[in-house]
């Protein structure tokens, strides 16, 4: 369990995050959603300690601002949003930056195909001798996601869950990578790893999500399960436009956006 | 025939594409063998005919002739702490270059370009020059050292202002750093050159000497001095290899696999400064060592640090070993300062660098 409790974060003079607190399960996968700019990020970087926050964060009843950088990295793994490299390294190399924090106990020849089995996870196999820098956006953001599936390969070890945190994760990707990594994040999920992600897809998030949180202006509008919070009134409360929450018969929850302005459909 | 065919397929196949560490291996072995033959080199080389050879007949027959007293003494005492004092400086600079172009994500950082190197001589011409008179507490309590070790704070200065300069959430511009290295190199020149107007005439002449870049006053004293600290920062630096792959990944990530950033990059800093300062305290400028080695061996063997720590190391001994042997035959028998013909390989190699590999930096 990830437990955010009452957490602010301020830079310089603006209040980016007011109070926020969220429980994120283990076996869980926790969808942080809002607008640009409401603080999802921000959220995600002070589950990281990239940011320096009040309120208390903790993995599994454990303090995070008490634990070394090495004792987190072994229970959770981030996927940026972008990452570019400077120097040439291959794909390969740089998913198996992924066993950079050693595993107690596992012996290093059965972690040498784990990043090749990772690449084969996000739809790469075959990609571990091409030159990252020369992949494109999406592809990219695939090797790396398989390099944090390396770090924490087991989403359980010994009874302790482990954590995927992401960052906008389908970003840049096709609708058809968009639902392999979701099933692998929600995979992961259901293995008894717990999940948080920051989505700007609502219709993603209505397929994946088990708790949503809605973020606007910094402070929490509404949180829990999907049906308590993708509806009509919360959406529009947090996006400040007109959406539409449905049921299709077979694909489940949907949501469909309605033009701010009335005379855009019609003059069509 | 067949099976045996097949059986060697399925060997190459148990390496996953993309899996370059048999090169580096390799090449770290291969480099082995061609430091042992750049130090026999270095020991058979120079402007008197003294002979390894017949240094170790006449030891073995057991003559002592004075020829054999004289090979003695020209080998053992100046060719031998050349070459040890070559070779750890020549890993120094290598390895100093290799540490700074991973902690500034950028493959053009190197300790000559930034002003590392400049603040490292400030240090050691505040030694040369007041040494005698203002600091000489600090010269009588640390004998040998004090001039490595002014070296070091100079270089250690330059590197903390730099970083922090050119270094914004852990992004590096690469124009801020070169423009950051250019502005600390002119005023640690500016305050070395005040220094030279105070300096006496003797001073004058060890400051030319030095500042040239040389390896010819090496003695035994010398690598005393610099030799342990050296030693100990690429010793350090042997540590750093998997933090420094993180690092390419950016700070944030890095410390999201579990590098303590922080305080890595203060050990890094610590031993760029360390290695540079030592360095350049007994050797003076020796530019280009720290930017050639490790982009050849980046182009041969990649960039994983763990292959390419050692063998940078290894090739910047060699290299230096090299240039120091073509620097006491090429006008023999006066010798080029080193620093010299280290810059003539390396000048035309960082253009060729700019030339053909700028789309690489994106800048």
């Amino acid at each position: 369990m990830i437990d955010i409790d009452s957490v602010s974060v301020t830079l310089g003079a603006r209040q980016i995050l007011d109070d926020v607190s969220l429980s994120a399960p283990s076996g869980k996968l926790t969808a942080i959603i809002g607008p640009n700019g409401s603080g999802k990020s921000t959220l995600l970087k002070a589950l990281c300690r990239d940011h320096a926050y009040s309120g208390v964060i903790s993995i599994d009843g454990r303090d995070i601002a008490q634990m070394s950088p090495l004792e987190i990295a072994s229970l959770r793994a981030v996927l940026p949003q972008s990452s570019n490299l400077p120097f040439p390294f291959t794909v390969r190399e740089v998913v198996a930056m992924g066993l950079t924090v050693g595993r107690p106990g596992v012996d290093r020849r059965a972690l040498h195909h784990l990043p090749d089995e990772a690449l084969s996870r996000v739809d790469l196999g075959g990609f571990g001798g091409r030159f990252y820098g020369e992949l494109s956006g999406g592809e990219q953001q695939r090797v790396q996601l398989a390099r944090v599936l390396c770090q924490v390969w087991e989403p359980v070890i010994d009874g302790v869950p482990r954590y995927l945190f992401l960052d906008e994760p389908v970003s840049s990707l096709d609708i058809k990578h968009q639902l392999m990594i979701m099933d692998v994040a929600k995979r992961f999920a259901r293995q008894g790893g717990g999940v948080i992600a920051v989505l700007h897809d609502l219709n993603l998030t209505a397929l994946y999500a088990d708790t949503i949180l809605a973020l606007r202006d910094g402070r929490v509008v509404e949180s829990g399960p999907p049906e308590a919070v993708l509806t009509d009134t919360v959406l529009e409360r947090v996006f400040d436009v007109p959406l539409r929450v449905g049921l299709a018969p077979r694909a489940g929850t949907f949501v469909l956006p309605q033009s701010v302005r009335a005379d855009a459909m019609s003059a069509a | 025939m067949d099976s045996t065919m097949s059986l060697a397929a399925s060997g190459a196949r148990t390496r996953p594409d993309g899996d370059r560490s048999h090169i580096g291996r390799i090449t770290v072995i291969a480099l082995v063998f061609a430091l042992l033959a750049a130090m026999v080199l270095s020991m058979t080389t120079g402007a008197s005919g003294a002979s390894l050879g017949n240094l170790i007949g006449s030891l073995i027959s057991g003559s002592e002739g004075a020829d054999a007293l004289r090979d003695y003494a020209v080998i053992v005492n100046i060719r031998l702490p050349r070459m040890v004092l070559g070779v750890l400086i020549g890993a120094g600079l290598a390895v100093s270059g290799l540490l700074m172009q991973g902690l500034f994500r950028n493959p053009l950082a190197d300790p000559g370009l930034v002003g590392v190197s400049s603040g490292a001589a400030l240090g050691a011409v505040v030694i040369i020059v007041l040494g005698g008179t203002a600091l000489a507490p600090f010269t009588t309590a640390l004998g040998i050292w004090s001039l490595p070790a002014a070296a070091f704070g100079g270089g250690l200065v330059t590197t903390f202002v730099l970083y922090r300069v050119a270094t914004r959430g852990g992004q590096t511009a690469i124009a801020t750093m070169l423009l950051a290295g250019i502005a600390i190199g002119a005023l640690a020149g500016a305050f070395s050159g005040v220094l030279t107007y105070i300096a006496s005439e003797n001073q004058l002449r060890d400051l030319t000497f030095w500042g040239m870049g040389s390896l010819a006053g090496a003695t035994w004293i010398k690598v005393l001095a610099a030799g342990p600290i050296i030693f100990a920062a690429l010793v350090v630096a042997g540590f750093l290899a998997k933090g420094l792959n993180a690092m390419t990944l950016g700070e944030a990530t890095a410390s999201h696999l579990g590098v303590p950033v922080q305080r890595f990059k203060r050990i890094t800093i610590v031993a760029v400064a360390a290695a540079t300062g030592a360095s350049v305290a007994v050797s003076g400028g020796i530019g280009f060592v720290g930017i050639v080695v490790p982009h050849l061996l980046r182009l041969a063997i990649g960039p994983d640090h763990r292959y390419l720590l050692p063998a940078s190391a290894l090739l910047g001994a060699t290299f230096l070993l090299i240039c120091d042997a073509l620097s006491r035959t090429i006008v023999a028998p006066a010798e080029v300062p080193i620093g010299i013909v280290t810059a003539a390989f390396g000048g035309p190699f960082f253009l060729w660098i700019l030339l053909h590999r700028r789309s690489a930096f994106a800048w």
